[in-house]
């Protein structure tokens, strides 16, 4: 059965360097749907990035800057991107070669979908 | 010639024994006008060959201008007049550091912190010498100078970039930053921030990719980038917060938001440059 998330991720998780996806609710942090690869904890990784995610979004309100859009979080060894709206956080967990502007590109063009 | 040249010039023409020289000699100093701040020293010297100070003012003169041996000569000789001379044992601990001595350096910094305890610049002082990478503090000026916190990042960025520097109950610890209204948004920032380069560690810790270097968001009005503040000091568990335009290419951001931190870790550790 499919969700209105299933293309999207699905779309993601063909991107080169991209090692998970996951649409996660923003008001809880609860995973809605997710591309996994075999051992991650999605449960997990959609709570810490919706945490990221509200804290950018508490930042960007604290100092008057309006709504937050594309997040990155870059790593050693791999990045964490996200977009999201009031309902919905769209996740995107890539290694090192993952390119950054087609995912964000690919964030933008979803989350206008869901809108 | 500025004013208060002038005045100290007219002081010591009118009375030659006048210690009026010092001040004078280190507002030259301060000024780049080396050669004559020299020259004033020289003959301030002359008049009190006994005087600590006047050696030291020398010193440091010798020192801005690169002349190093000079300079460590200057200072032995207030060392031998005034044995606990602080000033001298940090100006050498200084000309050590830019000779890449940074044992003798350290040891020299030490000395100065048994004779001040406490004080917070030597410590400051110490931990740059100790940390590996360290830059060398530019003048002698520079040894353990705590410059006004707000102003710490306004050099290097323009008028609609701003940067702060947290620690990790997200307190300000330098820099400012304004929205769009006038207001300071700061401290109202630096709480929403509060203990996010935790979470960003837990998250990059969980997924196996290595520490975190940079969080980058983006807003209607502001890109805002944020990376970790200096592992040591105060800030250990910071974070350095760069706002500017959404129009900010993301390369020159990551490379201003690079030399914040260099410069968070210089102010920190009082070699500021």
């Amino acid at each position: 059965m499919s969700s209105p998330f299933t293309a999207i991720l699905d779309a993601f998780s063909r991107q080169r360097g991209v090692q998970a996806s996951l649409a996660v609710s923003a008001r809880d942090g609860i995973a809605i749907e997710s591309n996994l690869q075999i051992g991650q904890d999605g449960t997990r990784v959609a709570a810490l990035a919706a945490s990221l995610y509200a804290k950018a979004r508490k930042a960007a309100t604290a100092a008057g800057l309006g709504s937050t859009g594309f997040l990155q979080l870059e790593a050693e060894a791999g990045r964490l991107c996200m977009l999201g709206g009031d309902d919905v956080i769209l996740v995107v967990v890539g290694d090192p070669q993952a390119n950054v502007g087609l995912i964000r590109m690919e964030l933008i063009r979803a989350a206008e979908a869901l809108a | 010639m500025p004013d208060v040249v002038r005045l100290w010039s007219d002081e010591l023409a009118r009375d030659p024994s006048s210690l009026v020289f010092l001040p004078l000699a280190e507002t030259l100093r301060v000024r780049g006008q080396l050669e004559m701040a020299r020259k004033v020293a020289l003959r301030g010297i002359e008049r009190h060959p006994t005087n600590a100070d006047a050696h030291d003012q020398l010193a440091r003169i010798h020192a801005d201008a690169g002349a190093f041996q000079q300079a460590l000569d200057e200072w032995t000789t207030v060392l031998r007049l005034v044995p606990s001379h602080v000033g001298a044992i940090k100006g050498m601990a200084f000309v050590r550091f830019q000779q890449g001595d940074r044992d003798e350096a350290e040891r020299l910094l030490i000395a100065a912190q048994d004779l001040e305890v406490g004080d917070a610049g030597i410590t400051a002082a110490i931990t740059a010498v100790r940390r590996p990478g360290a830059s060398t503090p530019a003048s002698t000026a520079q040894v353990g100078q705590d410059p006004e916190p707000g102003t710490v990042f306004s050099d290097l960025l323009r008028d609609d970039q701003m940067a702060i520097l947290l620690d990790t109950e997200g307190l300000v610890l330098a820099g400012t930053n304004t929205g769009n209204d006038g207001r300071d948004v700061a401290a109202a920032m630096g709480a929403a921030l509060s203990g996010v380069s935790d979470e960003a560690h837990r998250t990059t810790k969980h997924l196996q990719i290595g520490g975190w270097r940079a969080i980058v968001f983006e807003t209607e009005s502001a890109i805002v980038s944020i990376a970790p503040a200096p592992a040591d000091g105060r800030a250990a568990g910071g974070v350095l917060v760069l706002s500017a335009p959404p129009a900010t290419a993301l390369g020159m951001l990551r490379r201003l938001l690079d030399r914040c931190v260099e410069r968070a870790g210089q102010w920190l550790a009082g070699t500021m440059s």
